[in-house]
């Protein structure tokens, strides 16, 4: 307890460090200022069309298909069109019909509408004749909001590793490390210590960016802070193995850079592009931030049918990094000891 | 002062070496073009995907894009991610079945594009008015986006890590006392993280955007590439110099600058508006890199002197920072 103890007034003085770990927090409120309108633009269909073109049958029926932006000229939705940060549709009058207009660069599901608006148009007075029934969405929050919470929720759990890391990279530099070579301090004690630094800043800040963002029932309490702990415990462990292997702090940077990409990026593209329960899904678990992303994706959006499976996945990753990393480490050990 | 600034910059390139910055250049050069390559063009967004339930085959004319289904359930698990979406026609009438996508505009959409496929209906396609394909599109956005995050974070990074090693070995201290000029030891710095900079946005480009296609937006990238790499370098050169514990610094530069980049990059790639982004001066040199690779370099005179002038002045500032750096250390 007293070598916990010495690490905490270690980095009481460290004001970046501390700063470090409150910065997922500030980015969970900043998401949450955000107004969902602004979001929501990113999933709507976007039209434009020229000021005193088309008729107001077509003006509202646009409106009803998405969101109209007016232009004073055709110049300017030209502009607007071929703009490579939209996925507008230009749709411009054509006798009694709508003509549209695209860049060439749009996603197949733009392309596809815009190609079809027209007969759409066409077609406007027979849809209404079709009964259409709906079934209301599972959850009202907006997906990329969902996306932008847990990227930041995981950016939080990483923070136990980047700090571990650079907490370890700084003694190596200074010779802190021989120094607890003499200490009568097992490297079990060592390793306790450091994991458990890493793994409190992490589990607060996670808890706190958490608690910020997300509407938390009752009994999602108990899975969330699991899936906190396992997945901050892991990034923690990560954070010594970085420390373990780095000489240098550019070094250090380097791996904390690459592993920061593996950790966040691919879970968010797995859970993207591969469809749930296939073979790609299940080999995305060797990535243990994939548990992580899917769990808390699911958490946020109120489900929780395969939290335990999720839970498993990062239990053995945690057992199967620690036992790794003692065996590597008294390897090192045993070369580098006198 | 010929020889010495030679004798400079061969130092610094050793440092360089040593701090195996140029490891982790050649490392983000291979992780961003595989990504790219691999990933990033492939991306795309296919039309809702539209399941027919009609066992005694009473549609004729339906479109060959509608998947026919078996029975009620099966129709009904496909239809519930909120984005495809299912026709019963077992009724007197077809009925449009779907779980709603949280907006009604979509869910509008989805029901007109559904039901058209029901008949033989065609439309006349749109005119396609720009000159990229949405390969092509991807490569450039991506390629933008990666040359900025790399020349803001670790541009900044690799100078400022350097400097702080050099502090640590008391080079500063030493030069104090060395008929060297102060500019010199800032210039030969920036010389070298320049190069290795536009190197970076040569090989990054050529790579991903192609020969010919990379070689036509070249100019007008190297041109940004030069005041982004600039100015973060001597942002970097006045964080080593005065922040005393730069070291914890950089691991929150790192993650502050993915927070400072999301909204520049979510605005200026996608359809989202934000008008205080317009106070974010990443944003303005995120577009002018950006327009650069869609071969609309940005022409505003006031930018170019803003760079300029801050680029004048950090010199300054850093030139400064440094005299004050070795007058404390004697």
């Amino acid at each position: 307890m007293r070598g916990i103890y010495y690490q905490f007034k270690n980095i009481r003085r460290d004001k970046m460090c501390i700063l470090s770990f409150l910065l997922p927090i500030i980015a969970g409120i900043a998401i949450n200022l955000l107004s969902g309108v602004s979001l929501s633009t990113l999933g709507e269909t976007a039209f434009g069309i020229v000021q005193n073109d088309l008729t107001e049958e077509m003006v509202n029926w646009l409106e009803q298909k998405g969101s109209v932006m007016i232009y004073e000229d055709a110049k300017g939705l030209q502009r607007a069109v071929i703009d490579p940060a939209t996925q507008m549709i230009g749709a411009v009058r054509d006798g009694d019909t709508i003509r549209t207009i695209l860049s060439g660069d749009e996603l197949q599901l733009y392309k596809t509408i815009g190609d079809n608006i027209p007969l759409l148009f066409e077609e406007r007075q027979a849809i209404n004749a079709v009964a259409i029934q709906v079934s209301p969405a599972p959850s009202d929050s907006l997906w990329i909001k969902s996306l932008l919470i847990v990227i930041t929720m995981v950016t939080a759990m990483f923070m136990g590793c980047t700090f571990n890391a650079m907490n370890i990279i700084g003694e190596k530099e200074d010779g802190i490390l021989f120094i607890n070579e003499i200490l009568p301090m097992t490297q079990k004690d060592y390793v306790f210590q450091k994991i458990f630094l890493g793994l409190v800043g992490g589990v607060l800040s996670t808890i706190a960016t958490a608690l910020v963002c997300i509407k938390i029932e009752f009994e999602q309490l108990i899975p969330l802070l699991l899936l906190i702990i396992l997945s901050a415990f892991i990034s923690a462990l990560i954070g010594m193995y970085i420390g373990l292997f780095s000489s240098g702090l550019m070094v250090g940077i380097v791996y904390i850079k690459l592993i920061m990409i593996f950790f966040i990026a691919p879970p968010i593209f797995f859970y993207l592009m591969i469809p749930a329960g296939s073979i790609g899904r299940t080999l995305s678990y060797l990535l243990p931030s994939s548990a992580t992303f899917y769990g808390l994706m699911d958490l946020v959006n109120g489900s929780r049918q395969s939290i335990s499976v999720y839970l498993a996945i990062l239990l053995i990753h945690c057992v199967a990094l620690l036992l790794i990393y003692f065996i590597t480490g008294y390897r090192k050990k045993k070369v580098y000891g006198v | 002062m010929e020889y010495s600034f030679i004798s400079l910059l061969k130092k610094d390139f050793k440092m360089m070496l040593s701090s195996k910055f140029l490891l982790l250049i050649v490392a983000s050069l291979i992780l961003y073009s595989l990504y790219i390559n691999l990933v990033y063009i492939k991306i795309d967004q296919d039309i809702y995907p539209v399941y027919l339930l009609d066992p005694e085959e009473s549609i004729q004319n339906a479109s060959s894009q509608i998947i026919r289904v078996d029975n009620i359930k099966e129709l009904q698990s496909r239809t519930s991610d909120g984005y495809a979406v299912g026709i019963d026609a077992t009724g007197l009438e077809p009925e449009i079945i779907m779980v709603s996508s949280g907006l009604d505009s979509m869910d509008n959409i989805r029901t007109a594009y559904a039901y058209s496929l029901l008949s033989p209906g065609q439309s006349t396609p749109a005119e396609v008015i720009g000159q990229n394909s949405k390969e092509m599109k991807n490569r450039r956005e991506i390629t933008s986006e990666f040359l900025f995050f790399e020349l803001a974070a670790v541009g900044f990074l690799g100078l400022a890590s350097a400097l702080f090693k050099e502090k640590h070995m008391g080079v500063i201290r030493v030069h104090g006392v060395m008929p060297v000029s102060k500019s010199l030891f800032i210039f030969s710095k920036l010389v070298l993280f320049l190069l290795t900079d536009l190197a970076f946005a040569f090989l990054l480009t050529i790579i991903n955007l192609g020969l010919e296609k990379g070689i036509s937006v070249l100019p007008a990238v190297l041109v940004q590439t030069i005041l982004l790499s600039l100015i973060m370098a001597l942002l970097g050169f006045l964080c080593a110099v005065r922040l005393p514990d730069f070291k914890q610094f950089s691991l929150l530069y790192l993650v502050l600058a993915i927070f400072i980049t999301t909204p520049v990059f979510l605005v200026g790639q996608t359809s989202i508006t934000w008008n205080w982004v317009n106070y974010n001066p990443m944003y303005h040199l995120f577009m002018a890199i950006k327009n650069a690779y869609f071969g609309m370099p940005t022409d505003e005179p006031i930018y170019y002197i803003v760079c300029v002038v801050s680029i004048v002045s950090l010199f300054m500032l850093a030139y400064k920072a440094l005299t004050h750096e070795m007058a404390k250390e004697g």
